[in-house]
């Protein structure tokens, strides 16, 4: 269902030119569940974004249900990114002027067909399928990383996406919370075939996933160094 | 279900945002208030002016002839250039011009008006007022009824008879009751004089503080050049109006020239004024534009400030599916109701002011003004808010997300 083909992004610090992404190809399935391993400055957070429409690469095709999204607009990313992808970051990035319910509503306020779902009823079957129901009202400050995260992965959520990108969940947690987490997205994976593309530089959690890439100076390579 | 993304949520998190900082809203919205309150004000108060004065002439009664010296709104020139000029230089008429304006038989009356402030003794008290020189004409020409006593009759303007009436006003500041007046007497520039009458007050602050006397009367000691401030011809027949006029042109200038004296009516002295209050209006008008902009500039200053505040929101906002356009709309919404919050602001406060000033002035608020205030701070909202707005939609997604 993603199908990247050449791709390559390049960024310039000062006058000098910086690859972060330089030429991969990758195509990942519906239902995969997959690791990009990387050291940090590897280019895979880079690769991350490209995957989920928030950058667009230098050169290189990039197909999403075989649509060059290069040729998309605006609008017409934005609808990809609302309905078809979920994003967790590592620094959870939740609103903290809203509550947690909020928080997790707030994709569908930028739907733009008429919702086939609750959005209400739907947040609160997230909150207790993730433990954190009794923290509906709270502000994203107040409670802990890992509820925070549940948050954001509840967020990702709620509109049915058929991808969830995972960029480091864990890098801002302890491990026994971070294994939490990743057993959560498991989870997802399994029993409802969502995609999850989980991005990491630590090679424990990597192996959790289904299939591995590893990514040194912006190329895949074959073997985590 | 219905499409989530309403205005709804959009005012919801704007009003969120001014409510978590409620100093800077209500600092940044002081400029449109201030702004909105000028030009609300200047509206009222221009029209309460022009009220205020529409009531003066109607209080005159219709049908009006009024001659003055000097030459204001000239039809040479049109304009309203020697309005100053008219009333220093030009004719002083006296009791031939009079006489001989009492030849135009289609004339009802005609009144001479010489007016002076002076200070008014009684035995017991003292208080200035304004003497004035007339004919038993003038209370029919003023409207004036009498509250006790009698007015004097032309008779007593021949033989100089040395009788007075008094405007309530006066007669209150002078005596324990109004009415107490009549029979006393009265001591204008150490001349003694009877009062015959007091007349009802009418909310006019010259006329009611007045003292009229026969005009004779006040030749001599109060009035030693023997002159007129100004004469009045009336008539109840509204198509005389003009034939009058032309009589009364024809007959000062076998005296005076062409520019040394005015014939005219009512309702040209009121458009007259009216084009001065236009102008004055305009100027003041521009005063509160200058607000309104200062103002427009604070909001763009401090939407500039919350757009970098919440780069992370927008990104995150992009990041779940949030076009440009929505970030746009979000930060001109949030603009919009902070300028209308401002201009609702002023608008109460003015409606305070108003109310307050209404006891002594007939200043009012109207529809107009309220479009006004509403058009001028939502459009100063928009206007300003575009610019902090774009540059946050414009904002890359991934470094708008890592900024911290």
């Amino acid at each position: 269902m993603i199908k990247l083909q050449n791709v390559s992004k390049s960024y310039f610090l000062g006058s000098e030119e910086v690859k972060a992404v330089d030429d991969i190809s990758l195509t990942i399935k519906e239902k995969e569940f997959i690791g990009i391993l990387g050291s940090s400055g590897s280019g895979k957070s880079t690769l991350m974004h490209i995957i989920g429409l928030l950058e667009q690469p230098t050169s290189g095709k990039v197909m999403m249900d075989e649509k060059d999204v290069s040729k998309l607009d605006d609008s017409q990313l934005s609808k990809i990114r609302n309905k078809t992808v979920g994003f967790v970051f590592q620094s959870f990035n939740l609103i903290n002027r809203f509550t947690v319910f909020e928080n997790i509503l707030l994709p569908t306020k930028y739907a733009k067909e008429n919702l086939d779902f609750d959005p209400a009823t739907r947040a609160d079957e997230l909150l207790q399928r993730f433990g954190i129901y009794d923290r509906r009202n709270f502000f994203p400050n107040k409670i802990s990383g890992g509820q925070q995260q549940r948050v954001a992965i509840a967020r990702a959520l709620i509109m049915r996406p058929k991808i969830i990108l995972a960029d480091e969940p864990t890098g801002n947690l302890d491990s026994k919370t971070g294994d939490e987490i990743i057993d959560i997205l498991k989870g997802l994976n399994k029993e409802f075939g969502v995609t999850v593309i989980l991005v990491t530089h630590e090679h424990d959690i990597a192996v959790k996933t289904k299939r591995q890439i590893y990514i040194r100076d912006g190329r895949i390579v074959n073997k985590y160094l | 279900m219905k499409i989530q993304n309403g205005w709804l949520h959009l005012i919801k998190s704007a009003i969120e945002d001014f409510r978590r900082n409620k100093v800077r809203t209500l600092l940044t919205s002081l400029g449109i208030m201030i702004g909105v309150l000028s030009v609300v004000l200047l509206i009222a108060l221009g029209l309460g002016l022009k009220n205020y004065l529409a009531q003066q002439f109607e209080s005159l009664g219709a049908n009006l002839i009024i001659i003055f010296p000097g030459n204001i709104a000239g039809e040479d020139d049109g304009g309203i250039s020697n309005f100053g000029a008219g009333f220093a230089g030009g004719a002083s008429f006296d009791e031939k011009d009079l006489i001989s304006l009492s030849k135009i038989n289609e004339a009802e009356y005609v009144v001479p008006l010489f007016m002076k402030s002076l200070v008014i003794e009684t035995e017991s008290g003292r208080k200035l007022g304004y003497v004035m020189g007339s004919n038993a004409d003038s209370f029919k020409l003023l409207n004036l009824d009498l509250l006790e006593g009698e007015i004097f009759s032309d008779g007593d303007v021949s033989t100089r008879a040395k009788k007075v009436v008094l405007g309530e006003g006066l007669a209150d500041g002078l005596f324990d009751k109004p009415e107490d007046a009549v029979g006393k007497t009265i001591r204008i520039s150490e001349q003694r004089y009877k009062v015959i009458g007091v007349y009802k007050k009418k909310g006019d602050q010259q006329q009611d503080n007045a003292a009229v006397l026969p005009y004779k009367t006040t030749f001599g000691t109060l009035n030693p050049d023997e002159t007129f401030f100004t004469l009045y011809l009336g008539t109840t027949d509204e198509n005389e109006v003009d034939l009058i006029k032309e009589k009364a042109n024809d007959i000062l200038l076998r005296r005076y020239n062409k520019d040394d004296f005015t014939v005219t009516e009512q309702t040209e002295i009121l458009s007259t004024v009216n084009q001065i209050f236009n102008i004055v209006n305009g100027i003041l008008l521009a005063i509160g534009s200058i607000s309104l902009i200062v103002g427009g500039i604070g909001i763009m200053n401090i939407m500039y400030a919350t757009v970098t505040e919440r780069t992370k929101e927008v990104g995150i906002r992009r990041a779940v599916g949030a076009t440009e356009n929505d970030i746009l709309k979000q930060f001109l919404t949030e603009s919009l109701l902070l300028s209308l919050f401002g201009g609702i602001l002023g608008l109460f406060l003015a409606s305070l002011i108003v109310l307050g000033i209404r006891v002594f002035f007939p200043a009012s608020i109207n529809l107009l003004a309220v479009i006004i205030s509403f058009v001028v701070s939502s459009a100063i909202g928009v206007f300003f808010g575009v610019f902090p707005a774009r540059r946050a939609a414009k904002l890359p997604p991934i470094e708008a997300i890592r900024y911290e």
